[in-house]
């Protein structure tokens, strides 16, 4: 019963915006606390049901417990303050350190990668290296491209039901990861001559938009992917309750 | 003492009052405070840790996970900043105690019982 409570106060604390952390904490101490008072009241004479009785009514009744956190601004969550931030521009914000990130490295690695080819394949700079090179970073590029996206839909998935946002938002963050994820591109060509490499980065959402359909059809993928987790999830979750409800 | 308006920041004082001496985990604070104040002052048992965690969150109070007799509490204690808070807490009280004290046609010495 005490465990229903602290669930159904945690549900509410945490779709008002409260900190996880806080409310994680606070139910733990709720439970330590009325086991210390189950405790006393048993010390002082009181038999098992009367002390569980007694050390609810001490400590506090649900709305009491619930508004005492509630009146508390500083313990809600950014993410419950700002959702436009975070669902918003969150995840163009996302894309774009992502994209700037894998640059950094690869530019950090095009200088120093020269030394790690020649070992590989025992020759110096030239088109055996430049066509390994050209092979290792396009690998690299696809995982950023096509895995960054992915990653962070499931980033804001989980931030999002972690702190009980409004559905539409998390919806409309994980929209525009997969959406303009599934536009950008980062293509690496290495020549062989140093200094005379081609590193394309480009969103095919504005013009000339060469390659338009191939990236509808990744942003679509994206979202289909994206979808059919969050689709499995809900249903896992929605049989497990069922299946909590039929067992209780 | 029903008037919330008048409780305004009475949890905090009490709790940083009773934490200044030694750290202590909820239940243990509250009853320390309950035997400070005779029992005049009653909070809702539960009620004691968002203040808590506010104060933390401020930088009043720093806590720690200590394992005591197989069971892990979290233990409050107060912080440099939360001394200084206390301080300026405790004198504007006084102020008050003293105004209502002149008021009720006492003394201006109606010490802050804490």
């Amino acid at each position: 019963m005490l465990q229903s409570r602290f669930d159904r106060l945690s549900e509410r604390l945490l779709t008002a915006g409260i900190v996880p952390r806080h409310v994680r904490r606070y139910c733990r101490e709720l439970g330590d606390h009325f086991d210390d008072l189950v405790r006393e009241e048993k010390a002082g004479g009181a038999t098992p049901e009367l002390a569980e009785t007694r050390a609810l009514a001490r400590l506090g009744s649900d709305d009491a417990l619930a508004d005492a956190m509630l009146s508390r601004p500083e313990l809600r969550s950014f993410m419950a303050r700002y959702p436009w931030a975070v669902f918003g521009l969150g995840p163009i914000a996302l894309l774009a350190l992502s994209v700037m990130g894998g640059l950094y490295l690869e530019f950090w690695l095009l200088n120093h990668s020269g030394g790690i080819f020649r070992l590989w394949t025992g020759q110096g700079p030239g088109p055996v290296n430049a066509k390994l090179a050209t092979e290792v970073y396009t690998v690299y590029n696809t995982l950023i491209v096509y895995g960054g996206p992915l990653l962070f839909a499931w980033a804001l998935y989980w931030l999002g039901s972690r702190q009980r946002i409004p559905m539409a938002w998390t919806i409309t963050g994980v929209a525009i990861v997969c959406v303009l994820g599934g536009f950008q591109d980062i293509i690496f060509y290495d020549t062989g001559c140093r200094g005379c490499g081609h590193l394309i980065v480009h969103s095919d959402l504005v013009p000339p938009f060469q390659h338009f359909a191939q990236h509808l059809t990744r942003a679509a993928l994206n979202l289909a992917i994206a979808g059919g987790v969050w689709w499995f999830k809900v249903k896992r979750r929605t049989s497990h309750a069922l299946a909590l409800s039929r067992a209780a | 003492m029903p008037n919330p308006s008048f409780m305004n920041g009475v949890p905090e004082l009490l709790v940083l009052r009773t934490l200044e001496a030694k750290e202590m985990y909820g239940y243990e604070l509250v009853q320390a405070i309950r035997a400070r104040t005779n029992q005049a002052i009653t909070l809702g048992e539960g009620v004691v840790y968002p203040a808590l965690h506010a104060l933390e969150a401020e930088g009043m109070l720093k806590s720690r996970r200590k394992l005591v007799n197989g069971r892990t509490r979290v233990y409050y204690a107060l912080t440099k900043k939360g001394e200084k808070h206390l301080a300026g807490l405790v004198r504007h009280w006084q102020h008050i105690t003293d105004a209502i004290g002149l008021a009720i046609g006492g003394t201006a010495h109606a010490a802050i019982a804490l």
